[in-house]
Order: structure tokens, then C-alpha cells, then sequence
């Protein structure tokens, strides 16, 4: 059986779509599962508003699916598209694009189905304030879509990139790494930022009337949550629009694959310690709206702590990429 | 895919330096201030107790961010530091809302700008923590836990302006690319008007919403 480019590069489109598309289901499930699930506990405790609870975990669920949505527009792009290929690097970029949204949709989906979850059981709560708290999860859940969008980004940019005058030595694994840091750093901010909505909606329920500090804590809480996702965003534009001269070793390669590696999982952390942290902020600002300017300072603080993990995986993938 | 990362630039050669000027994102700058500036003209031009639509728009937006600021921050800096909030939150509305318009593009969509903004918000916070503290004091929370994770500290303040950026910017050009995308696949039937109500009015709200109130806690955080 020859290998030709085209061939080699086929078998890059189809796995990739099919580590994108397998991928990028597990989350979104996870999250439309658990806003199921709460639903059912939502409609056992109160069964005279099944139809408030049953429109709002539709809603929730939609949401939590649009993750997998993306991910499925990719696939569909690297099976159908195939662009003409010139050299190997096209191969690469495909199979990156796959990998990338792959792994960028699980945080977004598990997360998103949290806010969805809890809307249901507030509705058992409140049920006379349903619309702002379909309000308050639809936002929650939209900001949760951040870090799956950032992963599109990168996936569309990595499939539509002019790779005809890159050398193919080094650029090969840059652009696998651009992938794996955008998508591997998506999964923490994703979670992260859906714990913070979720307590949002069941805070709101136990207090109606701090709805705007509670939305505003929740939208800072999960905008740091994001950081990682951010920072690895901006590593895989280092590693997708920096040239690199062609080299024979192997070193150079294995470098900015490293770096795509360390900011990738140096992130999924990050993430999640930092929706812990906004998650009980918000909680607490519901609970205790007059402490609200101190508690948001320190959640930012304690955030930033955490962060440097992050910073610190990002040093290093700058020193692989810059240095080494 | 080109159409949305190129940005039209004029370049003037002065005492042997290029000077690069983005001549779209300038002149989309200059509608939103100019935008904004007839916003302001018509809000105050006749303050009634039976106010005009302006009027009633501009005290929304002043009532809403003052509380605000004043949560954040005590009262005689919130006298301080709530116009900048305010006026950063309406240019950075306005910002995302023009890719709506035909013929219009955000002028979010060009990095420099988020970045430029970033800027701004971090030297302001710096400024007013060394004001507030004094610059000792200031200099001394950066040898915390220990005096050797002071480069770290820096860094970790720089990445505030990166994180800050680059997510209005992520989030302004992922929508572009996407819509550009869906419009591409289907042909510009019926989808693509609701995405871009999606990603420009609502997530561009709400973006500037973020970057506007992260901006604050960055002042406040400084500050206290």
C-alpha cells in the first residue's frame, strides 16, 4: 500500500475527526445527564411544576449540548473538507485541529450542566422568580461555552492555516502542540466556570433580591476561572503564527511539543481549583450580600494564588518555546 | 479566513522609524467615541424632572456602575475612579455592538485595542495602589510569601493584563470566525443573523461587563 502525502494526510482528517467527535461527546452527556437527573429530583419534591422545571432543563440541556455541537461542526469540516495537500504539515494541522476541539468541549459540557442542574432544583425554591433564574443559568452557561469556543478558534484557525512556505521539521509538532494546549487547558476552565454558575442560580433562590451581586461575583469568579483557558489560547498562537527555522534534530520539535503539553495540562488545574474558589464565593455573597466587596476581593486573591500554577506551566512553555 | 486576521494598515516613515497606524480600527474607534459623545450631548442637553429617553439611558448607566464602584470601593475613591469605569463599560458596549451594523466592524476585533485597554487598567490600578498605600508598602507585597517569588509575583501581575485581553479579544474573534464559518456552510440562510445576535449583543455585553468589572477589582484589590 503507497503512502502519499494525500493518503497520509486522509488518515489525519478521519482520525481526527473521530478523536474530536468521541471526544467532545463525553462532556456534554456528563452534563445533560446531571441536569436530568436533578430534574427528576426537582419534579419528585414538587410535581405541580413540572412544566416550569421540564422548559428549563430543555433550555440547560441545549445549552450543555452546544459543546458537543462544536465539536461535531468540526468533525464534519475534517471529514468533508479536504483541503489539497502539499506537504506533510497539512496532516499535522488536521489531526491537531481534531485533537484540539476534542478535548476543549469535556470542560465546557460537564460544566455548563451544572447551572443547568441547579436552575431546576431553584425552581422547587422560587418558583415566582423562574424567569430571573432561567436568566441568570443562560448566562452562566453561555460564559461556561468560553473555553469550547477558544478551542473552535484554535481547531479552524489550525484548519485553515497557509502551511505551503512553513518548514516541516520543527512546525510539525508546534502546530500538535498549539492543539493539545488550547484543548488539554479548556477542560479545567470549563468545569471551573460551571461550578461558579451553579452556585449563582441556587443562591439566587435562597435570596432573589441579590441577583445583581450575585451575577456580577459569578461573571468575575468565572472570568478568572477562564485565565487558564487564556493563557493557553495565547500559547497556541505563539506556537501557530511564530516561524521556526527547519532543523534536522529531534530536540526542536520535541520542545514546542512540550510546551504545547506543559501549558495544556499545567491548566486543567488551575481551572478547576479556581471554580472551587468562585463557587464558594458566590455561595457566601448569597448568603451574606453585605460582605460582598471583601469576599469578591478575596476570592481574587485566593484565584490569583492558585493561578500561579498556571503561570508557572506558562513560563515554561515560553522558556521551550523562546530559549530552548 | 485571511479576511478576518488582516487589518488595513498605513505605514508613515518619520526620522527613519515606521509608524504603523490601523486605519479601520482607528476610524471604528472614532465612530463609538463620536457615537458616544452625541449620547452624552443628548442625555444633559435638557435635564427635566420628567426626563428624556437619553436621560433616563444615562442615569441607568450612571446609577447601575456608581453602586457598583461604591460596593468595590469606599465612597471618596469611588468619586474617583467610577467615570473611567462607567465610560470604559459604554466604549466597550458600543465596541462589540457595531459588528451588528453593515459595513461596520468591532473595533474589539483588533487586538491592540483590548491590549491598549488592558493597559490602561493595570497602570491605573497600580497608580492608585501605591497612592493609597504608599510605596513601600506597595513595593513590599511583592516579596510575599518569600523575597525570592518577587519575579514571580511580577509575572503573575503582567499575565492580569494578558488573561484580561486576550479573553475580550478570544471571545470577539471566536464569534467572528464562527460566524464567518456557519455562513460559509449554509450558504448565509437563516442562521447566521442569530449567531450574530448571539456572540455581538449578548456576549459582547457581557464581556464588557467582565473587562469593565475586572478592571475595578483590580483597583480595589490594589487599593485595600
Amino acid at each position: 500500500m503507497p503512502f502519499d502525502i494525500q493518503t497520509v494526510v486522509s488518515i489525519a482528517s478521519y482520525g481526527g475527526a473521530g478523536i474530536c467527535m468521541g471526544l467532545g461527546a463525553v462532556g456534554a452527556a456528563l452534563g445533560v445527564g446531571y441536569t436530568g437527573g436533578l430534574a427528576n429530583k426537582a419534579l419528585s419534591q414538587k410535581p405541580e411544576a413540572s412544566g416550569t422545571i421540564v422548559k428549563n432543563m430543555l433550555i440547560g440541556q441545549a445549552i450543555a449540548e452546544s459543546a458537543a455541537i462544536f465539536a461535531l461542526v468540526i468533525a464534519v469540516l475534517l471529514i468533508y473538507l479536504s483541503p489539497p495537500a502539499t506537504n506533510l504539515l497539512t496532516a499535522s494541522a488536521l489531526g491537531a485541529a481534531g485533537l484540539c476541539m476534542g478535548f476543549g468541549a469535556i470542560g465546557s459540557g460537564v460544566g455548563s450542566g451544572f447551572p443547568a442542574g441547579e436552575v431546576c432544583l431553584a425552581i422547587v425554591r422560587q418558583p415566582a422568580i423562574s424567569g430571573r433564574l432561567t436568566t441568570n443559568m443562560l448566562i452562566g452557561s453561555a460564559v461556561c461555552q468560553t473555553p469550547a469556543i477558544f478551542a473552535m478558534v484554535v481547531a479552524l484557525m489550525l484548519m485553515f492555516l497557509n502551511v505551503n512556505n512553513l518548514s516541516v521539521n520543527p512546525t510539525w509538532a508546534a502546530l500538535l502542540g498549539a492543539g493539545l494546549s488550547t484543548g488539554l487547558a479548556a477542560i479545567g476552565s470549563g468545569l471551573g466556570g460551571g461550578l461558579a454558575g451553579g452556585a449563582s442560580v441556587s443562591g439566587i433562590a435562597r435570596q432573589p433580591e441579590t441577583f445583581g451581586k450575585v451575577t456580577t461575583i459569578m461573571l468575575v469568579g468565572q472570568a478568572v476561572s477562564q485565565t487558564p483557558a487564556i493563557f493557553g489560547l495565547l500559547v497556541s498562537f505563539i506556537l501557530m503564527f511564530k516561524a521556526f527555522p527547519e532543523t534536522t534534530s529531534i530536540a526542536a520539535p520535541m520542545a514546542l511539543l512540550g510546551a504545547g503539553i506543559s501549558m495544556g495540562f499545567g491548566g486543567i488545574g488551575p481551572g478547576i481549583g479556581n471554580g472551587f474558589t468562585a463557587q464558594s464565593a458566590v455561595k457566601w455573597v448569597a448568603r451574606n450580600v453585605e460582605a460582598s466587596g471583601i469576599l469578591t476581593r478575596v476570592m481574587l486573591v485566593g484565584q490569583a494564588v492558585s493561578q500561579s500554577t498556571a503561570i508557572y506551566a506558562m513560563v515554561v512553555s515560553l522558556v521551550l518555546i523562546f530559549v530552548v | 479566513m485571511e479576511d478576518i486576521t488582516h487589518i488595513p494598515q498605513l505605514t508613515l516613515q518619520l526620522f527613519g522609524f515606521d509608524l504603523v497606524f490601523n486605519t479601520y480600527t482607528i476610524l471604528m474607534t472614532w465612530i463609538v467615541m463620536a457615537a458616544l459623545i452625541i449620547f452624552a450631548f443628548l442625555a444633559t442637553r435638557k435635564v427635566a424632572f420628567v426626563p428624556n429617553l437619553f436621560q433616563v439611558v444615562g442615569e441607568m448607566f450612571v446609577s447601575t456602575f456608581y453602586g457598583l464602584t461604591r460596593d468595590a470601593l469606599d465612597d471618596a475613591l469611588a468619586k474617583k475612579y467610577f467615570p473611567i469605569i462607567c465610560s470604559l463599560f459604554m466604549f466597550l458596549v458600543l465596541s462589540n455592538w457595531m459588528g451588528t451594523f453593515p459595513k461596520l466592524e468591532e473595533p474589539t476585533k483588533d487586538l491592540n485595542t483590548p491590549l491598549g485597554l488592558g493597559l490602561l487598567g493595570f497602570f491605573i490600578a497600580h497608580y492608585a495602589g501605591i497612592k493609597a498605600k504608599g510605596f513601600k508598602k506597595y513595593a513590599k507585597e511583592y516579596c510575599e510569601p518569600m523575597f525570592f517569588m518577587a519575579p514571580l509575583n511580577v509575572i503573575g501581575e503582567l499575565s492580569k493584563v494578558v488573561s484580561i485581553s486576550f479573553r475580550l479579544y478570544g471571545n470577539m474573534v471566536g464569534g467572528a470566525i464562527i460566524i464567518l464559518v456557519v455562513s460559509h456552510l449554509i450558504y448565509s440562510l437563516i442562521l447566521p443573523p442569530f449567531l450574530l445576535c448571539f456572540f455581538n449583543l449578548f456576549i459582547g455585553t457581557i464581556q464588557a461587563f467582565v473587562f469593565t468589572m475586572l478592571t475595578l477589582v483590580y483597583i480595589s484589590v490594589q487599593v485595600k
